[in-house]
């Protein structure tokens, strides 16, 4: 029973901590060490960050992706282009055309198929 | 709600529960709290000032690192000072100087004891071999079993188990009041 008491005795002891009277320091010191570790890692994030766009951005521009990309633009530029003026063209020549309004709108369909034709074309080169 | 309370008036798991969402100040509360308490451990435990201070640090920013960790299972203070007993342990076996067969230059029993070294546990612990202030410390300050710090020493459970109570025999010589002085010292095994 002594025993224990004693041993009780001596977790209550080591349970009371010593007055230091630098406690206020120690604590903005551990303070100090956590936003320096808390600063170098985000430093450390937006380098590695930096340097993997860097490392994206070359692999990119050193791919052909880039040169395709403005090749398959051209052509649909073109494509598109015909198509308008080939509608210009069947709208200056609609009132020479001895048709009447049905065959004005069947013109119309055509040219809309013509336009949904060239942006599936442009589409399909894209993908 | 937690947050628009200050730190001072928040208990230490919620303190804890902020810290782990990264609420930086949240901890700096709670190493306020318990800095005392963690820094005294490793002088008992045979650190210079220095050291320990240095030691308390690392404890507190590893404990910050895994804070997540603690449930508020056992008291906060507990737990950070088990963190810091552990990295102290480590040093203390890098530098070897942890001998089983280490015995402290004062061995004497008897002799004069002053009154306030009867009371006082920092000079009562001064007394001890290393190796037996490093386990009583280790059992008693950090909360460890007698077979977690065999482990943590990497010495057999049964040299531990006789650092303790060898240990605790000086101790009760020490701490008892004048007229227990005389009383028969008996061995421990309650921390196995």
């Amino acid at each position: 029973m002594a025993e224990l008491d004693f041993e009780m005795k001596l977790d209550r002891m080591f349970n009371e901590p010593p007055v230091l009277a630098d406690g206020e320091a120690f604590a903005r010191m551990v303070e100090l060490r956590l936003d320096r570790g808390w600063n170098l890692r985000q430093v450390a994030i937006g380098a590695t960050g930096l340097i993997a766009g860097l490392v994206g951005v070359t692999q990119v521009l050193g791919s052909p992706l880039l040169f395709e990309a403005g090749k398959a633009t051209q052509r649909n530029a073109a494509a598109l282009t015909d198509g308008v003026t080939g509608l210009v063209r069947a709208g200056e020549n609609l009132s020479a055309l001895p048709f009447g309004g049905e065959a004005m709108w069947l013109a119309a369909a055509l040219g809309v198929m013509a336009l949904a034709f060239a942006v599936t074309r442009a589409v399909e080169e894209f993908q | 709600m937690a947050g628009a309370r200050s730190p001072a008036s928040l208990h230490d798991v919620e303190l804890a529960a902020l810290a782990a969402a990264g609420d930086r100040p949240a901890f700096g509360e709670l190493v306020r709290r318990h800095g005392s308490a963690v820094r005294g451990l490793l002088r008992r435990m045979g650190a210079e000032p220095a050291l320990a201070d240095d030691i308390a640090q690392d404890a507190f920013l590893a404990a910050f690192e895994r804070i997540v960790e603690f449930r508020g299972e056992g008291t906060f203070s507990a737990w950070v000072r088990k963190i810091a007993a552990r990295l102290y342990v480590r040093r203390w076996r890098k530098e070897s100087r942890f001998d089983p067969e280490a015995e402290t230059a004062d061995e004497g029993h008897g002799g004069e004891i002053s009154a306030a070294a009867r009371i006082d546990l920092d000079e009562a612990l001064k007394t001890l071999s290393p190796a037996e202030r490093m386990c009583v410390s280790l059992c008693y300050g950090a909360g460890v079993s007698h077979a977690e710090a065999a482990e943590a020493l990497n010495a057999p459970l049964g040299t531990v188990k006789s650092h303790v109570k060898r240990g605790l025999d000086k101790l009760r010589l020490r701490l008892a009041p004048p007229e227990g002085a005389n009383s028969e010292p008996t061995g421990s095994e309650s921390h196995g």
